[in-house]
């Protein structure tokens, strides 16, 4: 566990993950407050590898549910296996028949049915999906829900149990209790809304794109081959980029795809034609690389 | 333990002045906020910041106005570390007045009625007058009353005097002259901080209702481009609560092959019921745009608005129209919205000069663009119907009403100008489901909220 916001980035940086004063804020509060975090942000920013990054930070295991339009209770919290049950009332009629055997009455063999039925309900037929495991495991786990604003509002009125209590109710069992309470990680993509009621029992994280400096700091870390003039050049072009009014900007994965397309191709040095011929790594609309390529005096120096 | 209740106070006018700003913060968020801070360095101005952001701010569209009001509450002389220590700037009012003896309770008296005070006054009397004046006018009614035990007297009794330097009356002793001084300067500090927190909220939204609520014809181009994130905003809150009314409906009947499909896997037996699902359809919007002269103002903004609308909702087709109509639905999907806009003010295709034919736009709108229009199609005209005597096209006209599901019209004149001069407003009143005067931008988001309730 985390102590301070400090060993908090440290821990995150030991994951290769460089996380920014208010990231680790909220991380960090989340922990101590056994809270929820809800990451919104635009795509390609590390949300999901933030996740990830926690979870490798703190050895927890990691539970991955990813969110998709019709996702229901069966397949992201449990399902009960009918058939299984079906089959084994079937195979064991000889062996129940033999039990009844020596109850005289109706009344009775009720009565000893009932002794026996825990058998019929109990965890053997229950199949745990993600977010029973991640409540039930031995290791404490992170559940990272992704994407949540893909799902339905439904399937978001059921996590709330989860999310509140850490507890998932079974009506075949009974209500089950975290042992060991998960750390809970959504992120969302602003696809649509989440409810009240969901915001309520969560920190908010709103990850921007990063500081000059930080992305900077990232791609050393993830292009250690990228070349410390080369960095800030790049950097610093997808800085100006960004600021234009762009369709879809380029994220920090685009910016690392490009500082790692041009160290392949070997060029050390930024200069005004590499940077145009490349823009199709770092943009991915036609009408996006061309009103970059009219501003391509001002963005790119050399 | 009293720097802890400053504290808490402080925290709460806060959220007062986030709450002012409309930033909607309910009890779960505050509890999670005193959950939080023990946790962190108060101090440390990033991780504070932070902390008050995560636990209260849950909607992404309200950080910019955090961040504003957090930058208005909490500073202090531009100077990073002095910001946190003059952010309890009220909490060392309020340590000096129990310094000099003052009972915890009778000091928790004064704060109440200070801000029962100013609660009570009208609103605009906060504006017009000075701190100081503020407090002169509260320390008497303190000593009319009899609630505060004789103190407010003395205090009144105490500025009444000071300032003229006689030192004669009931303030013999030195030590309580000072004392009752200080108090005095502490009441003021207190006021300060007040009127500082009933301010900042307020002036943050009474700066968005004036835009929203200006006349759309007397907007200037700077204010659009102050408007475009505010309609933006506006626009994905719309989207938000469109999004989440967007309710499927689960009694669509039994989905017989999905029900035996799973039956399948207990021999048979239908275990599991599945029903159709059937979603309620989002509209498919139309919008015809009319970007003449006589509406100049107006539609730079309108087209402004079906940009937004088009980046908000997927089924949109855009049209502007002049002397003709062109289809921009593609201009707007490819380009920001002022490149765009110069884009559409340039292009010849509409024929400047002539002025507006509404008749001739229609026209041609049902023989080369009609396939747009469905059932299912709410058709949106934005113009003020000003048709330069040449002929309304009505033939077309209730085509378009007759194929479409909807025809609404939004006329930025307002009522007593319809069917003035050129304007025949009235006449093609007749045939739409509804034409509606819309002059600002609150009246537009209204009427598109509502549209999306009633389909």
């Amino acid at each position: 566990m985390f102590d301070s916001i400090k060993s908090t980035i440290e821990g995150l940086a030991g994951q290769k993950y460089i996380a920014s004063e208010d990231i680790a804020t909220t991380v960090y509060l989340s922990l101590k407050m056994e809270k929820p975090i809800l990451v919104e942000g635009p795509a390609g920013v590390g949300k999901t590898e933030l996740g990830k990054s926690i979870a490798g930070a703190l050895s927890l295991d990691l539970i991955r549910l990813q969110c998709y339009e019709g996702l229901d209770e069966s397949k992201a919290l449990y399902e009960w296996e009918y058939a299984k049950q079906l089959l084994y009332t079937q195979i064991l009629k000889d062996k129940l028949s033999a039990i009844m055997k020596n109850e005289k009455t109706l009344a009775k063999a009720v009565d000893r049915l009932s002794k026996e039925d825990d058998v019929f309900f109990s965890n053997k037929f229950l199949l745990p999906r993600p977010v029973l495991k991640a409540i039930s495991g031995e290791n404490r786990a992170l559940l990272l829900i992704d994407e949540i604003d893909k799902s339905d509002s439904e399937f978001e009125a059921f996590l709330l149990e989860v999310l509140s209590d850490f507890q998932v109710s079974i009506p075949e069992i009974g209500t089950i209790r975290a042992g060991k309470k998960p750390c809970v990680f959504l992120t969302s993509n602003n696809a649509r809304e989440m409810s009240d009621a969901l915001k309520r029992r969560c920190l908010h994280l709103y990850i921007d794109y990063p500081t000059r400096e930080l992305e900077e700091r990232i791609v050393a870390l993830k292009v250690p081959e990228c070349g410390g003039k080369l960095r800030s050049d790049v950097v610093e072009a997808v800085h100006k980029i960004r600021e234009l009014q762009l369709k879809k900007e380029p994220s920090i994965s685009e910016t690392l795809d490009w500082a790692r397309a041009l160290v392949i191709l070997g060029i050390q040095e930024l200069t005004h034609d590499v940077a145009v011929e490349t823009l199709n790594l770092i943009l991915k609309y036609e009408k996006d690389i061309e009103q970059a390529k009219d501003n391509s005096r001002s963005i790119f120096v050399h | 333990m009293a720097e802890t209740a400053a504290l808490e106070s402080k925290l709460y006018d806060f959220i007062d002045v986030l709450r002012d700003a409309t930033i909607a913060i309910s009890a779960d968020e505050v509890l999670s906020l005193f959950t939080a801070l023990p946790h962190i360095q108060i101090l440390e101005k990033n991780a504070f910041k932070q902390t008050l952001k995560t636990c209260l701010i849950k909607d992404y569209t309200d950080i910019p106005i955090f961040d504003k009001c957090f930058d208005d509450f909490f500073s202090f002389k531009n100077d990073a570390q002095a910001e946190v220590v003059g952010a309890f700037r009220e909490l060392s009012s309020r340590e000096i007045i129990q310094d000099t003896g003052m009972p915890h309770d009778q000091v928790t008296a004064l704060e109440k009625s200070l801000a029962d005070f100013l609660d009570s006054l009208p609103g605009n009397l906060i504006f017009e007058k000075s701190p100081e004046e503020l407090v002169s006018i509260f320390l008497e009614e303190m000593a009319n009353s009899d609630s505060s035990g004789g103190m407010g007297m003395m205090l009144f009794n105490f500025r009444g005097r000071n300032p003229a330097g006689r030192q004669k009356g009931g303030f013999g002793d030195e030590r309580m002259r000072e004392q009752y001084g200080r108090i005095a300067n502490a009441v003021e500090g207190m006021m300060r901080g007040r009127l500082s927190r009933n301010t900042t909220g307020a002036q943050i939204r009474e700066r968005e209702e004036y835009l929203l609520n200006k006349p759309i014809y007397q907007i200037t181009p700077e204010e659009i481009k102050e408007m475009r994130d505010l309609i933006r905003r506006l626009g994905q809150k719309l989207k938000n609560r469109i999004s989440l009314r967007k309710k499927r409906v689960k009694h669509g009947g039994i989905d017989i092959k999905r029900t035996l499909r799973t039956s399948l896997q207990y021999g048979g037996v239908p275990f599991k019921i599945f029903s159709k699902d059937r979603k309620i359809e989002r509209p498919r919007l139309v919008v015809l745009c009319d970007i003449s002269g006589s509406v100049n103002q107006y539609s730079r903004f309108m087209l402004l608005l079906t940009y937004t609308l088009q980046s908000l909702f997927s089924k949109v087709r855009s049209f502007a129209f002049i002397s003709k109509i062109v289809e921009i639905t593609p201009l707007f999907m490819e380009m920001d919205p002022e490149r765009a806009l110069n884009s559409i003010f340039t292009d010849t295709n509409f024929t400047y000069g002539w002025g507006s034919s509404y008749g001739r736009c229609f026209e041609q709108f049902v023989s080369d663009h009609s396939d747009s229009l469905t059932s299912k199609t709410t058709v949106l005209i934005l113009g003020d119907g000003r048709n330069n005597y040449q002929d309304p096209g009505l033939r077309a006209f209730i085509t378009i009403k007759e194929r479409s599901r909807n025809l609404f019209w939004l006329n930025p004149d307002r009522r007593h100008l319809w069917s003035w001069a050129d304007s025949i407003a009235d006449l093609y009143a007749q045939y739409c489901d509804k034409m509606k005067e819309v002059n600002n931008f609150l009246d537009l988001s209204e009427f598109i909220d509502k549209l999306f309730i009633d389909l």
